[in-house]
Formats: C-alpha cells, structure tokens, sequence
C-alpha cells in the first residue's frame, strides 16, 4: 500500500512534481478504485499527471480521445463485419456438410441458430481502447481525454463503464473488467459535465500552480537552466496570468519557455529577451502587445 | 465518524452544495483509507469526494470552517490537528451514552449536549445567524438581478415633461451606489450559465427534431458506401438530411438612458448568444440608429459598453425618439435584411413626444417571421405620459415584460423555439409546442413574476396578443 507520500516521491520520479491535492486524489483513486475527474485550464498537466503515472506506476496506458460524435464503436467495442463474412465464405463447404444432415428447413435453421454464438463470439470483436483497458491483463490507466469534447449520450455511454467496471454487449452478456483500470478523465471545462458523472468521480481541480511548485516543475525539466532565471521568468508569467489575456500562459507555455531560453543560452530576463520570445508565451495578437509591454514595465 | 460526516453534508446540502449519499459514503471510505492527520490533508479528503464543481470550492470552505470551528472553543489547548480527533471522541462518547438509553434516539443531539449550559434555542439563534444565505434554498439557482445604473459621469437626465417615469426612479433607488457600466465576472459567469442551461434545453429538442427529419430521402451513393463490407446488402440506410436553417434575429435595442439598466443585459445576452447558434444583427438606438453586429462578435464585452456609454455610437444626450429611428431603420437596413428574420425590438416606447411613425412598424411586419417587443414598464404606466406602447404594441406578435436575466432569457428561448417549430416537420412542430407548453407549466409564475398584478397580457403563442 502507497501512501500519498509515496505516491509524491515515484511521481516525482516520472518527472511530475505533485501538490498535496494531486497526491491525495492519486492516493485514493489508487485504494478506492474509483475514476478521478480532473478539471483545470488547458496546459496545467492533466494529461501530463495521467502520462507520468503510467510511466511510474509502470501501467500500460490506454487513452481515448473523445471528440463530437464519438460513440460505442470508437470507445467500446466493434464488430468485424468483414472478418465475419470472410468466414462464412471460407466455411461454406463445412456449413454445407453440417447442414445437409438435417431433414427440413426447420431443422436446419435450426442447427444453424445453435452454432449463432459461434460468429458473435470474442473471435470477432475488436476491442476499442475502454474494453482493451478492462481485459488487459496487467492492471492499466484508462485516460478519457476531454471528455467535454464529446456528446451527452456519450458520457450517459461512460456511466456504466466506468461506475461498476463493466461493459455490456448485448450478443455477448456483461464482459467485467479484469483488473479494475486506474481511470482518469480531463476536462477543459468547455462545456458542463453532467452530475451523474460527477457523482462517480473523485473530482480534482488543478489550478495554476503555486510560485515555488512552477519553478521546481521548470527545474525538472530543464536542470541546466540556472535557478535565478527559473524564478525570474516563473514570477514574471504570473504576473502575466493576471493581465486578462485571451489565452494566460499556462504551465505548458512556461516550459516551452524555459527551453526557448535555455536553447538561446539566456542568463538575464531582459524586455528584449521577452520581445523575441514572446511567441511562445502568448498566442493571440492583442496578447502579444501586453506581454511585451509588461516586460517593459516589469523588467527594464 | 459516520455522524460527522452525515451532519457535514447535510450542512453542505443547506449550503446548496448538492451531495449524494454515494459521495458521503466515498467520504467516509477515503477518510478510513487515509487517515485524519489534520485539518488541511481532512479538507482535501472531504472536497475530492463531496465537492464535484469548482464554483462550489469557496461555499465548502466555508462551510468546513464553520462547522469544525464549533469544536475549537471546546479545546482551546489543544492543537488544530488534534481537534477533529477530540470532536469525534466526544461525539461518539455521547452516542454511546445515548444507546445506552431505548427510545431516546429520535433526535441525537450530540452538538448540543457538548456542554449543557447551553439550550438548543440559544444554538439555534446562533446557527441562524451564521447562515450564510437563508432564502437561497435552491443553490443551483442564479438570480442575476437587473440593476439601474447612473451613466459614468451624467446626472440623471429629467425629461423637462415628465420628471421621471415612477419605475424608473424606484430601479435607481434600490440599485444603490456603485453601480458601473461594465459587467463583473460574476455577471459575466452568471450569463453564460442561464445561456447555457437554455441551449442545453433548447438543444435536446433540435436534436430529437434533427434524428427525426432524418426520415427523408435514400441518399443512394452513401447508403452503398456504407454497406459495401455488408456485400452491398443495406443493412445500413443512410438517409439524406435536409439543410438545418439558422434561424435569423434582428435586435433592436434602446440604449436611452430610461432603459438602460435593461438594455444593458440584453447586450450581454446577445453577446453571448451570438456565436451560440443564431445569425444575429444588433442595433441599438436612442434618436440615431446604428448596428453592433461586428463589435458584439468582436470586441470584448465590457469595451463595448463603454464606448456605448460614452457616446460614441449613438448619441446619448438627444431625446430618444422611436418614429425617428424607425423611419431610419426602413430606409437603411430594411432592404438588405435577409431571409424572414424574427425581430425583438427593446424600449418603453417613450416617444418624447414625437412623430410616432407607426406605419413603418406594419412594413416590418411584413418582412418578419416574429415581432416581440420587450419593455421593462409594467403594463399600468403604458398609457402615461409620451409613452406609445399600446400603439406600437398592436402591431408586435407579442408584448412581454422583462424584468430579471431570467425573464429576458425565457423569452428568448420561447422565441427561439418557435422559429425552430417554424421550420420543422408538422409533427415535430407539435411536439414541440408540447413541450413548450410543459415548460411553462414549470415555469407557472412566470408570467405573474413580470406583470405583477393581474394585468398580464393574455398569452396566445399562435397569433397576436390582445388588450
């Protein structure tokens, strides 16, 4: 059993540096076998944390990209028409043989709809990335990616899968997972997940992170970037977060940031250092005039 | 432990937090699972599992202080992390006492017998005193209120005639001090919500009516594609869908100062309508008319009103003038409306004593699906002063009167789902109205909450209202 300081130290070995919130979410999910939610503004890592728990936990990930029109056949499972018809053929000279024993049509049909399970068997089922997660078998991270993207009927599709681990295939019966998957569920938040999701979700909210967290977070990716440049650029991002932009710089933007700067061999954050980087800071044009003009303000 | 928790979601409920008895049971699991070393690491254990919305963080915080800070006075010498162990010690010491004795487990009253100087009215005065907000029994609800506002630097402009409208006077007295042009975050969060919530509604049943519309022609060349793994045996039907139509708006908002507190809010109400699901052209107008499309879906929301505020569309110290500003609207912008657009025209009809030009009304309607006047008057002062509403009103499909965001926002949605019904099968249209007929039914108070009174205006969703 891993307790949530564990669950910090091996995250923080993945490269994934955690606040108590992350841990104790992670920590329960962990024990509670129950899929986490985590919500938050693009770019904060929420993708980031299912990746480094995969790779630290060593969990095979499975990820699902939802998108608008996404629906069983993508996340659960699909038949193989083709395969299936490719056998019927390929077997015709056997069902001929196995058929003409009987008498009359009846029979046949009916000799025929004994064999039925055959064709709808496991044989011909393609497994989409949920039921590939709950028959794999080694326990694995499921990462329902935006699931905001995606419509109502698709997360009323999530409530079973992911409330009691199972799937329900009509032909099929109810197909349980083997090992419960560690579940987790990001969403920007562009639309309203329903309650009854909610409801069966260990709810995260990752925020914008604290000064000395962001800086840590720059200092694990980027070592050789000098530790006053770290907190300079850090503190001046946050300042930036608070100008109203369209798009605030988010984590994501911040170590991109950091690498332009340890790429450009900068020692000093000066305001012209910023005007030939601010591209990556800031995505929009009018966003860009006030980052440049904070600089100016902030740093000269 | 299990009381403790019971009672804090059922303080969390009062709060308006919505926990389902699953969730208090995750909580007490998680808490088994993790152990209470203290106040903080308890918080977070309580809010993953009972708090599922990010806007409801700052109420659960509340409410986590308030109710665990009961203990704190009971154990001033002992240290924060240990408090929550003393409560629960305490309180399951007092149940146990309590089972010791039949019959008197109705009500346990563990909280009130910590220390017993003190009665249960004395606790209960208390609890109603730190109550957050008592009438807001339903949290989920956004009351977002219509606040008069005095324009930034002008006094209150009276009409030499008419001193001021009674209405109007008692909305700048109620809406206090401070009243600023722009919208705070708040209001801003709160608009898209009721927005939101009305597309959602609205959207289930578009999408029903779209499935059924289906039922059209074989589209031949896809049905193929589709089932060519089948051996071309159409198990598969693909159906040829007819082109959905945007339905088509056009506003007409008062800007003048007597409305402006209303105005205000159907701005931003279209502002954030508008990249939704409607072709929407804006206009505002005080004695000049000018359209808002292009800034409304371009510049921030807040700009705009200030720009509008200061003047620098329209004019705002001229008179309003309605006949004026028809006869302007006809002349420049009535020729190149497309399609059969639904128009929402908003104002208290006060005319300044002016040309009333009517006639150009009847032209509109002609060009118009829909014609809904909305005014923020009640129906009593239609007839005082320079105010034409009745004549201008015989001419609309439908006077309302709006007085809250959620009002404005019904409207629109009736408005809304008419047009759809417009288009749709007939079928689908009378489902529709079901539906709509369902829905105002939920909504019983709805038109007694804007007409206070029994002047409301007979509701007739086919044909013209009547008075």
């Amino acid at each position: 059993m891993i307790s949530e300081q564990g669950v910090k130290d091996f995250l923080q070995s993945g490269g994934y540096i955690a606040d108590d919130a992350i841990a104790t979410a992670v920590f329960l999910a962990l024990h509670m076998e129950k899929p986490i939610l985590i919500e938050g503004p693009p770019g904060v890592g929420k993708t980031g944390l299912a990746k480094a728990l995969s790779s630290a936990l060593d969990f095979p990930l499975v990820r699902l990209q939802c998108y608008e029109g996404i629906d069983e056949g993508k996340a659960l499972y699909d038949w193989e028409y083709g395969k299936q018809l490719l056998y019927t053929q390929l077997l015709r000279t056997q069902l001929d043989n196995y058929l003409s024993v009987s008498a009359d049509l009846r029979e046949a049909v009916e000799r025929l709809s004994a064999e039925e399970s055959l064709f709808f068997s496991k044989n011909f089922l393609v497994q989409r990335p949920i039921l590939r997660s709950f028959l794999s078998e080694k326990r694995s991270l499921l990462l329902i990616d935006e699931i905001d993207r995606s419509d109502d009927e698709f997360e009323a599709l999530l409530l079973e899968c992911l409330s009691d681990f199972q799937v329900s295939i009509p032909e099929l019966g109810v197909i349980e997972a083997k090992r419960k998957p560690l579940t987790i569920l990001t969403s920007n938040g562009t639309r309203m997940i329903s309650d009854a999701l909610r409801r069966r979700c260990l709810y995260l909210y990752i925020g914008y992170p604290e000064l000395e967290r962001e800086v840590a977070i720059v200092r694990v990716k980027f070592p050789d970037l000098c530790e006053e440049l770290a907190h300079r650029m850090v503190e001046f991002l946050r300042k930036a977060r608070e100008l109203n932009l369209r798009k605030p710089p988010s984590v994501s933007e911040t170590l991109d940031w950091a690498q332009v700067l340890s790429i450009l061999k900068a020692t000093q954050l000066t305001p012209e250092v910023v005007a030939n980087t601010v591209g990556v800071i800031a995505k929009h044009q009018t966003d860009l005039q006030k980052v440049t003009d904070l600089a100016i303000q902030e740093l000269s | 432990m299990e009381r403790i928790i019971a009672r804090f979601v059922a303080e969390l409920r009062k709060s308006g937090i919505r926990v389902s008895p699953g969730e208090s049971l995750d909580a007490v699991q998680a808490l088994a699972l993790a152990g209470m070393e203290g106040r903080r690491s308890s918080r977070q254990l309580l809010r993953l599992t009972l708090v599922k919305n990010v806007n409801d963080f700052p109420v659960f915080n509340e409410v986590f202080n308030r109710f665990f800070s009961r203990f704190k006075t009971e154990n001033r010498d002992l240290d924060i992390s240990d408090l929550m162990d003393a409560a629960i010690i305490s309180m399951e010491g007092e149940f146990n006492y309590l089972d010791q004795l039949p019959g008197d487990d109705h009500e346990p009253g563990p909280l009130l017998k910590l220390d017993s100087d003190i009665n249960p009215e004395d606790l209960q005065d208390l609890k109603s005193l730190t109550e957050i907000d008592p009438d807001d029994t339903d949290g989920n609800e956004i009351v977002v209120q219509m606040k008069g506002y005095r324009g930034k630097a002008k006094a209150p402009r009276p009409t030499r005639r008419y001193t001021q409208n009674p209405l109007t006077i008692e909305l700048n007295k109620s809406s206090g001090s401070g009243q600023s042009i722009t919208f705070t975050p708040e209001e801003q969060a709160a608009m898209q919500d009721v927005v939101s919530r009305m597309m959602l509604r609205l959207r289930k049943d578009m999408r029903r009516m779209k499935n059924d519309q289906n039922r059209g022609k074989l589209h031949v060349i896809r049905t193929i594609q589709k089932n060519y793994r089948n051996d071309m045996v159409p198990f598969q039907v693909a159906l040829r869908r007819k082109r959905r139509q945007k339905p088509r708006l056009v506003v007409l908002c008062d800007v003048s100062f007597s409305v402006s507190h209303a105005s205000r809010f159907m701005l931003l109400l279209l502002h954030t309508l508008h990249n939704q699901l409607l072709d929407v052209r804006s206009f505002i107008f005080n004695r000049e008319v000018a359209e808002i499309t292009e800034m409304l879906a371009n510049m921030p929301v807040n700009d705009l009103m200030e720009s509008i505020d200061k003047g620098d569309i329209v004019d705002l110290d001229e008179n309003s003038s309605y006949g004026q500003v028809f006869l302007n609207f006809k002349k420049r912008y009535l020729e190149n409306l497309r399609g059969r657009p639904a128009f929402i025209i908003l104002g208290d009809a006060r005319n300044n004593y002016d040309e009333a030009n009517d006639w150009v009304l009847d032209e509109l309607r002609e060009k118009a699906r829909f014609m809904l006047w909305l005014t923020p008057e009640e129906r009593e002062t239609w007839n005082r002063g320079d105010c034409l509403m009745e004549t201008y009103g015989s001419y609309c499909d439908k006077v309302e009167v709006v007085k809250t965001v959620d009002d404005l926002s019904l409207v629109v949605e009736d408005l809304l789902r008419d047009i759809y019904a417009d288009q749709a099968h007939p079928l689908d249209r009378k489902r529709l109205r079901e539906a709509k007929a369902e829905e105002n039914y939920d909504y019983h108070d709805y038109y007694t909450r804007g007409a206070g009174g029994g002047s409301q205006p007979a509701f007739d969703p086919g044909g013209r209202s009547h008075w």
